[in-house]
C-alpha cells in the first residue's frame, strides 16, 4: 500500500519536546520531495480525472527519531498515529478541518480572505497581502504557520471568539506535514476502492480468514495479543444474537457444543443465516435507518399503514437479495422495467418520512421538507455523507455544494404527493400515492361485488329503458345496487395499502432555495449527483433510477464502504469508522482503513451478497475471540479498537424483550402482518396525543403480546417508552447508530414492567419442568437459558440462596405469592407448589436483569 | 478475587471508565452518559457534564409551557386604541407581507378584533395586565414581562419544536436536555430534568405534545425529561410489581449486584460496574420519588393558595405543587405543560377557561417559591410557541378566534437575575410587529442559558461531525431582562 518516498536521515536538528507528545522530528525536506509531481497530489478533490488515481497510495514518511513517552497518550486519542508518518488524510486534514474550514474551506460564502486550506492552490497562493498560507517546505514562510502561533489575539488563527485551540501537538504536527512538503491527499472515503494485499502477520496461525490479517497487525503494532477464542457456548450464543436476534436453545446449544465436526461452527452459523428469524433481526437494524413507523409523525399523529414495506424488507433480507438490488428497488422499483407489486411496494422507504396534516400549513414548506429528508436519508445510508449540512449553504467541511444538495433533491421532487394531509379524510386518501394490497380473499371479493354490480346495474338499465322507468322491480334492483355499493366501499376501506412513490407525469422544476427556506426559490437546477464524485453514466435515466444505479455503481466509492462498516458496527459494536454516519472530514477516519476497502471490495465482488459479508465476518477469529478480558486490556484499549478482544456491549432494545420472551417460551414466531400493541404503560397517550389520532393505547390480547418488538406499534409522539428507555430513536429522521447508555430507568424497566415481570413467571414455570428434579438443576438450567453458559458454584450458590429465603419469605405470606403469580397468570400447573413458583420467579427476575442477560459477550 | 480486593479493581474500573469517556468525548456520539450518571449515583461529586462557564445567578429552571400559543392581545398586550377600529381591515402596511395559515389566507377581509377584555394596571409597578389575570396581578412586580417575543414558525409543531429545542424541523435536544448536559443534578436521587403534563379543566382544542419536546435527540438519552405522570406510579415501572415487597426487592437486588460482580471480576468491563450502580439509584428513586409527589403532607393554607383544583392529580395546580417540591429538592429543569390554548374561535370563552385553569395556580407558585427563599435562585418562565392575530379568523362575531401570529407574543420571566417589575419590548399599535427590543426564542434560551451559568455558544455536542449548539448560529444575550448587567465572560 505504502509508496516509500526516499528520503533522507536528518541531521539531528532536533527541538525539545513541547509538552505531552511531542516528539522529535527530522526537519530536513529531502529534495527528492519536492520534485515529486503535484499534479497527483490532490486538493484536486474536484478534479474528475482524479478519481483514477491512488492518491492514498501517496503516504508521506516522514522520519520521525523517536517517539516521547508521553505519545502514548496521544495514542489513546487517536490511536491510527501510530506508525511515523504523516498522512494528510489521517493527520492533518483533521486539525484543518476542526479549526480551519470552516472559514476556510469549502463554503465560498462563508470564506475568509479569500483563502482555503482544503486546496493546495488556494493554500499556497500568493494572497492580496503578499503571504502565503502554506509554503511547502518552509514552515516559517508559511503564513498558516505564522497565525496559528501568534501571540497577538487580534493576528492569532483561530480567532478566541471561536473558542478553538489548536494544542502544541497540533501546532507541531502542521509544522512537519509543511516542512515535508504539505502534500495534499484525496479525503479517503472518496479514493476508488481497490483490494489491498493481506498485510504480513507475525503470529500466521492465527487468522482464521482475511478479516484477522488486518486486525492482527495492528495488534502486533500495538503490542497487544489477541485474547483466546470465546467458549462454544459464548460464541454460539453471540453469533445467534447477531444474526437472528434470538438467543439458542438449550437444546440447539447442547447439539453445537457435542457436534464433534470440525465444521461445527460453521453449520450452525449457516442454520443461522437460513433462519426466517434472520430477515426480522436484520430488518429491525433497517428500520432506523428508514425512519420506519406507523404514525406519520406532525401534529395529529395519525396512524399510516405502511408494514407492507416494513414486512418487504424481512423478505428481501430473508431472500438475501444483493445489496445493490435492494437499493434500486427502494429507491426506484417503481421505475423498473415492468415493476412488480413487490417492487413498487419497497419505494415506500422513501415515504417512511413524517408527513403533515396540520390544518393551516403551507404545502410548499413541507413538500420541500420531504424531499431534504429523502437526500438526508439517501446521503446517510449510502454515502455516509452528512448532506443536511449542505441543505442552507455549502458545506463547511465536505466538498459539497448547496447546488448539490438541490441536484439530488431533484430527483426526489418529482412524486405525485402532497405537501399537506387532511385529518378529517381517511389516511389513505390524505396521503397519496399508495397502493391496495387486497388479500386473496378480499380480491375475490371485490371480484363478485364488481360482477354482481355490473350484472345488476344492466339489468336495471334495460328495464329502464325497456319499461320508461315504470317497471315495480326497479326499487328493488335500485336497492340491490346500493347495498352492492355500499358493500364495495366497506371492503374497499379493509383492504390493506402501503404508501408508495410515484413518478408526475410532468416533473417538476427545482430550484436552489435560499437559505433553504422553501419560499425563496434561487436558480433552476437539474437533477445530478455530487460534482466531487464519480458523474453518472451519460445512458443513465436522470432519474430515481439512474441515481439509484449510480450509488451501487462499481466507481461509487461511498455505498460500499458505508456499507460494510454499517455490518461491522452491528457485529462489533461500533464501526471500522466509528462515525458509521459521517464519511466526511469532520467525521473519524477508518481505525482500520485496509480491512474497510477489503471488505468493502469483496463485498461488491461477490454481489453485494449480504450473508455472504455476514458469514464471513463471524467466521473471523476477530470475531470468535471472548470478550472476557484483563483489567489491563480494557485500560490499554478501552473502546476496543484494535479488536484484541471480542465486542461486548448492551443489546439493542428490541433483543433485549426478544430474548426475555423467547427464554420464557412466550415468543410468538409470526413473520409480518400489521403493527401490534404489547403491554404499555396506562395513561400516557391520554396526557398528550390528539384525539384525532390514536389518543387511547388499546392493548392487543392473545398472541400479539408476543410478537417480536420489531412489530410493535410505533407511535411518534410518544413511541413505546420501553424503546425509548433503552436507546431507540424517535424515527422522525435516519439514524445509523444509536447510542448506548446506562441509566436507573433501564433498571426499573427491567425490574417492573410487566412484560419482564411475566417473563420471569413463564420462564420460572419452564426451570421447575424443565430443568429436572431438584432447585439446583432447575436454577442452573435458567441460568443457562438466559445466558448460555452454566452457572459457577458462587454463583449458583447464590441464586440457591435467594431461591431458600424467597420460598421461606412466600410460605409465610401466601398472599403476596399470590399476588405475584396472578399479576400475570401463567397456565396453572397443579403440580407446582405456588410457593415454589413464585421463589423460582424472583429467581428467574434476578436472572433476567443481570448485566450479561442484557449484554452482547 | 477475594472480596477484600473488589473495591479497589472497581476503583480501577471506574477510572478506566472515566478513561474511556474522556475518549469518547473526542468522538461524539456517545457521550458522557454513563461515566457522569456513574458520579452522580456513585462518588457523589459533583456529575461531570460540561460545568458552568461563569457564576450563575440561577440554579434552575420551571418552564411553564403555554402549549396552543395564547393570544397576547388579550393577556399582556392592551391595544385600547384597536376599540376604534375593530371590524375594519387590517392595513397592508402593518400585515406588509406576512404569511398567513391556510387558515385565514383564504378569506376575503381581515377584520380587526379588539380584544374583549379589559386591562388595568397591577402592582406598584403598574403593569397593565388583563382582567382575566387577577391573582398574577397580585405578583406582577416581581415579573419581567417580555412583550416581543418572536419566531418564525407558522404552525403548532414546528413551533412547538422551535420553542422546545430551538430548531424547527424535530432531531434537536430539548432546552431542558441541554441544561441537563451542561449542568447534571443536584440531587443524586432524581431525574434531572422532569415533565409534567396537566389536563385542561374546559373543553378546548388542545394542542398533542411529542416527546420530541423535552426528548435529549443526539444527547445521551439520559438527559431527556422524564415525564411524571399522575397517579401511584409517577415515573414508569416505578413501583414494584405485585407480589414485590420492598424487602424482597432488596434481597433480589443484592443477588443481582452479587452476581454482576461476580462477572465483573472475569470480564472487567468498568460498564457492569456502572450497572450496578444504576441498579441502586433505580432502588433509591423507589422512596425518593413517592415521597416527593405525596402532598399529603403540605399544608391546607399553601395548598389552597393554588386553587380547588390542586387536590386533582394532574391538574395544572396540583403539577404547580409539584414543580415547587422538584425545586426544593434540586431538580435542574422543570417543564410544565398546560395545553389548551389555541383559540381559533370562542376565543373569550377559551381564554377564561384557560385562564381559570393557570392563573391562580401560577401565581401561587410565585408566592410559594418567594416565601421559601427559592426565587433567589430557581427562574420561572411562561411562554407559548407563537401569538395571535389581531385580525379575527373568520369574520367578526361574539365568538371570534384569532389565528396563528408568529411576528410577536408576550410571556414572561421571573426569579433568579431576572429584573423585577419591568416590561421589555414593544409592539405596534396593532400588536402585529415588534417596534422596540426584539426578543427572538434564540434569545430568550441564549437568556436562560446564560443565567444558569452557561454560555450558548460554548454549549456545544459534537454530532455527526459538528459542533450542535441550542441557539444554533443564533441568540443574543437580552440583557434588558437581566436584573444586573452581563459581565464579559472569562473562560
Amino acid at each position: 500500500m505504502l509508496i516509500s518516498l526516499p528520503t533522507r536521515v536528518g541531521t539531528g536538528k532536533l527541538r525539545p519536546s513541547r509538552g505531552v507528545g511531542a516528539y522529535f522530528a527530522c526537519r530536513d525536506v529531502p529534495v527528492a520531495l519536492e520534485s515529486l509531481d503535484l499534479s497527483i497530489c490532490p486538493g484536486t478533490l474536484d478534479t474528475q480525472e482524479g478519481n483514477q488515481i491512488s492518491y492514498r497510495s501517496v503516504i508521506f514518511r516522514i522520519l520521525l527519531s523517536r517517539w516521547v513517552l508521553g505519545a502514548m497518550l496521544l495514542f489513546s486519542v487517536s490511536p491510527v498515529m501510530c506508525t511515523a508518518e504523516i498522512s494528510f488524510d489521517r493527520d492533518v486534514r483533521p486539525i484543518l478541518s476542526e479549526n480551519c474550514y470552516s472559514c476556510h474551506g469549502p463554503d465560498a460564502a462563508q470564506r475568509e480572505a479569500n483563502l482555503r486550506l482544503d486546496q493546495p492552490q488556494s493554500a499556497q497562493q500568493i494572497s492580496s497581502n503578499g503571504t502565503r498560507a502554506v509554503v511547502p517546505g518552509d514552515p516559517a514562510a508559511s503564513e498558516l504557520i505564522v497565525r496559528i502561533t501568534a501571540m497577538d489575539d487580534d493576528r492569532r488563527m483561530p480567532p478566541p471568539d471561536t473558542h478553538k485551540h489548536l494544542s502544541a501537538q497540533q501546532v507541531e504536527l502542521l509544522r512537519d506535514w509543511i516542512a515535508a512538503g504539505a502534500l495534499y491527499e484525496r479525503h479517503w472515503a472518496y479514493v476508488p476502492i481497490q483490494s489491498p494485499e493481506l498485510p504480513a502477520v507475525r503470529q500466521r496461525e492465527w487468522p482464521a480468514n482475511p478479516v484477522d490479517y488486518f486486525t492482527l497487525v495492528r495488534m502486533e503494532q500495538q503490542g497487544l495479543a489477541p485474547s483466546p477464542d470465546a467458549s462454544r457456548r459464548a460464541l454460539a450464543r453471540r453469533v445467534s444474537l447477531d444474526l437472528i436476534g434470538l438467543p439458542p436453545t438449550p437444546a440447539e446449544l447442547d447439539d453445537f457444543i457435542t457436534n464433534p465436526s470440525p465444521d461445527a461452527y460453521l453449520q450452525f452459523v449457516d442454520q443461522l443465516l437460513a433462519s426466517e428469524r434472520f430477515g426480522e433481526r436484520m430488518a429491525a437494524e433497517w428500520l432506523d435507518a428508514a425512519r420506519y413507523a406507523d404514525t406519520n409523525g406532525y401534529q395529529v399523529d395519525r396512524d399510516r399503514e405502511m408494514y407492507a414495506w416494513r414486512d418487504w424488507v424481512i423478505r428481501a433480507m430473508n431472500r438475501n437479495i444483493p445489496f445493490d438490488q435492494f437499493t434500486i428497488e427502494q429507491l426506484a422499483g417503481d421505475l423498473l422495467p415492468h415493476a412488480t407489486l413487490d417492487q413498487r411496494i419497497a419505494t415506500g422507504f422513501h415515504r417512511n418520512h413524517i408527513s403533515n396534516e396540520e390544518t393551516g400549513s403551507i404545502p410548499e414548506e413541507f413538500i420541500a421538507e420531504y424531499t431534504a429528508d429523502r437526500v438526508e436519508t439517501t446521503a446517510t445510508i449510502w454515502l455516509g455523507q452528512t448532506f443536511n449540512c449542505a441543505r442552507c449553504h455549502d458545506h463547511k467541511y465536505d466538498p459539497f455544494t448547496q447546488q448539490d444538495f438541490y441536484r439530488l433533491k431533484a430527483f426526489f421532487h418529482n412524486i405525485n404527493e402532497k405537501g399537506l394531509g387532511d385529518y378529517e379524510v381517511p389516511i389513505r386518501v390524505s396521503n397519496p400515492p399508495y397502493l391496495m394490497l387486497p388479500t386473496v380473499e378480499q380480491q375475490a371479493d371485490l371480484q363478485r361485488l364488481d360482477l354482481e354490480l355490473r350484472d345488476t346495474e344492466s339489468q336495471r338499465n334495460e328495464l329502464q329503458v325497456a319499461t320508461s322507468g315504470k317497471h315495480p322491480t326497479l326499487t328493488s334492483l335500485q336497492s340491490r345496487i346500493e347495498s352492492l355499493r355500499q358493500q364495495r366501499s366497506q371492503l374497499t376501506e379493509s383492504i390493506p395499502t402501503t404508501l408508495v412513490m410515484e413518478e408526475l407525469t410532468t416533473p417538476r422544476q427545482t430550484t436552489i432555495l435560499i437559505r433553504g427556506a422553501y419560499d425563496r426559490p434561487g436558480d433552476v437546477v437539474e437533477a445530478d449527483t455530487p460534482t466531487i464524485l464519480p458523474a453518472m453514466s451519460s445512458a443513465a435515466p436522470r432519474n430515481r433510477l439512474g441515481l439509484a444505479q449510480w450509488l451501487v455503481d462499481e466507481q461509487n466509492p461511498l455505498t460500499a464502504r458505508v456499507t460494510v462498516n454499517r455490518y461491522w458496527q452491528m457485529l462489533f459494536g461500533a464501526g471500522l469508522v466509528r462515525t458509521t454516519e459521517n464519511f466526511g472530514s469532520q467525521g473519524e477516519s477508518p481505525t482500520h482503513p485496509e480491512l474497510l476497502d477489503w471488505l468493502a471490495f469483496e463485498f461488491r465482488k461477490s454481489g453485494w451478497d449480504v450473508k455472504w459479508l455476514l458469514r464471513t465476518l463471524v467466521l473471523s477469529r476477530t470475531y470468535q475471540q471472548s470478550s472476557l478480558a484483563a483489567a489491563g486490556h480494557w485500560e490499554q484499549d478501552p473502546e476496543n479498537r484494535f479488536y484484541a478482544r471480542g465486542g461486548r456491549f448492551r443489546l439493542p432494545a428490541e433483543v433485549i424483550r426478544d430474548q426475555a420472551l423467547f427464554v420464557s417460551g412466550q415468543l410468538v414466531m409470526q413473520l409480518g402482518g400489521a403493527s401490534v400493541k404489547p403491554y404499555h404503560p396506562a395513561g400516557l397517550y391520554e396526557q398528550v396525543a390528539s384525539a384525532l389520532g390514536t389518543s387511547t393505547y388499546v392493548l392487543d390480547t392473545g398472541a400479539n403480546l408476543y410478537r417480536r418488538s420489531l412489530y410493535t406499534y410505533w407511535k411518534r409522539s410518544v413511541p413505546h417508552p420501553a424503546m425509548l428507555v433503552f436507546d431507540a430513536p424517535f424515527r422522525e429522521s435516519c439514524v445509523v447508530r444509536r447510542a448506548r447508555t446506562n441509566t436507573p430507568l433501564q433498571a426499573l424497566n427491567l425490574l417492573n414492567d410487566p412484560t419482564y415481570v411475566e417473563a420471569a413467571t413463564f420462564l420460572a414455570l419452564r426451570m421447575i419442568r424443565e430443568g429436572g428434579d431438584n432447585r439446583p438443576s432447575q436454577i442452573a438450567w435458567g441460568v443457562r437459558a438466559v445466558t448460555a453458559r452454566d452457572p459457577s458454584p458462587v454463583e449458583l450458590n447464590a441464586l440457591c440462596v435467594l431461591f431458600d429465603r424467597m420460598q421461606q419469605d412466600f410460605s409465610r405470606d401466601f398472599t403476596g405469592a399470590e399476588l405475584l403469580l396472578k399479576s400475570h397468570p401463567a397456565p396453572i400447573s397443579g403440580t407446582i407448589a405456588r410457593v415454589d413458583w413464585a421463589a423460582m420467579s424472583v429467581v428467574a427476575s434476578t436472572l433476567l436483569n443481570l448485566d450479561e442477560t442484557i449484554t452482547h459477550e | 478475587m477475594s472480596n477484600e480486593d473488589r473495591p479497589s479493581e472497581i476503583e480501577a474500573a471506574l477510572n478506566c471508565l472515566a478513561r474511556r469517556q474522556f475518549v469518547l468525548q473526542s468522538s461524539a456520539l456517545v457521550g458522557s452518559a454513563a461515566f457522569s450518571t456513574l458520579c452522580s449515583a456513585n462518588t457523589n461529586a459533583s456529575p461531570r457534564t460540561v460545568g458552568q462557564h461563569f457564576a450563575p445567578r440561577a440554579k434552575r429552571i420551571i418552564y411553564l409551557t403555554q402549549a396552543g400559543a395564547p393570544s397576547q392581545l388579550d393577556l399582556f398586550d392592551p391595544k385600547p386604541g384597536l376599540r376604534a377600529l375593530a371590524d375594519t381591515e387590517l392595513p397592508d402596511s402593518v400585515r406588509n407581507g406576512q404569511r398567513l395559515t391556510g387558515m385565514t389566507s383564504g378569506q376575503g377581509r381581515l377584520p380587526i378584533a379588539p380584544s374583549p377584555f379589559t386591562f388595568r394596571p397591577c402592582g406598584k409597578s403598574g403593569i397593565w395586565l388583563s382582567e382575566t389575570l387577577p391573582h398574577l396581578g397580585q405578583m406582577v412586580d416581581d415579573l419581567c414581562v417580555i412583550r416581543s417575543l418572536h419566531t418564525e414558525a407558522i404552525n403548532h409543531d414546528p413551533a412547538m419544536t422551535l420553542l422546545q429545542t430551538g430548531h424547527q424541523i424535530a432531531g434537536r435536544p430539548s432546552l431542558g436536555a441541554w441544561v441537563a448536559y451542561g449542568l447534571g443534578n443536584e440531587n443524586e436521587n432524581l431525574p434531572t430534568f422532569v415533565v409534567l403534563i396537566s389536563r385542561p379543566g374546559g373543553p378546548t382544542n388542545a394542542q398533542p405534545l411529542h416527546e420530541r419536546m423535552w426528548g435529549s435527540a443526539f444527547l445521551p438519552a439520559r438527559f431527556q425529561g422524564v415525564r411524571f405522570s399522575p397517579g401511584p406510579d409517577p415515573v414508569l415501572y416505578l413501583s414494584n410489581s405485585a407480589g414485590y415487597t420492598r424487602d424482597r426487592r432488596r434481597t433480589m437486588l443484592d443477588t443481582v449486584k452479587q452476581l454482576n460482580r461476580e462477572h465483573f471480576s472475569e470480564t472487567h468491563d468498568p460498564e457492569i460496574v456502572a450497572r450496578i450502580e444504576q441498579y441502586e439509584m433505580a432502588f433509591r428513586m423507589q422512596a425518593t420519588v413517592p415521597e416527593l409527589a405525596d402532598l399529603s403532607h403540605e399544608s391546607a393554607h399553601v395548598l389552597d393558595r393554588y386553587g380547588p383544583e390542586v387536590h386533582k392529580p394532574g391538574t395544572y395546580a396540583s403539577n404547580c405543587v409539584l414543580a415547587r417540591r422538584l425545586a426544593e429538592r434540586g431538580v435542574r429543569f422543570i417543564q410544565l405543560y398546560h395545553r389548551g390554548w389555541d383559540q381559533h374561535n370562542k376565543l373569550m370563552n377559551g381564554i377564561v377557561s384557560q385562564c381559570r385553569d393557570t392563573d391562580q395556580p401560577t401565581a401561587a407558585l410565585l408566592c410559594d417559591l418567594k416565601e421559601r427563599g427559592l426565587l433567589e435562585d430557581t427562574v420561572v418562565v411562561w411562554v407559548g410557541e407563537f401569538g395571535r392575530t389581531v385580525y379575527a379568523q373568520g369574520t367578526l362575531t361574539s365568538t371570534f378566534g384569532r389565528d396563528h401570529h408568529p411576528r410577536c407574543f408576550a410571556g414572561w420571566m421571573a426569579g433568579a437575575g431576572v429584573r423585577q417589575g419591568v416590561i421589555v419590548g414593544e409592539t405596534d399599535d396593532f400588536s402585529y410587529n415588534v417596534v422596540r427590543d426584539p426578543v427572538h426564542l434564540h434569545d430568550l434560551n441564549a437568556t436562560l442559558l446564560h443565567l444558569m451559568g452557561l454560555d450558548h455558544k460554548r454549549l456545544t455536542f459534537r454530532y455527526v461531525g459538528r459542533d450542535y449548539r441550542l441557539t444554533d448560529i443564533h441568540g443574543n444575550l437580552v440583557s434588558s431582562i437581566l436584573d444586573s448587567p452581563a459581565k464579559p465572560h472569562v473562560s
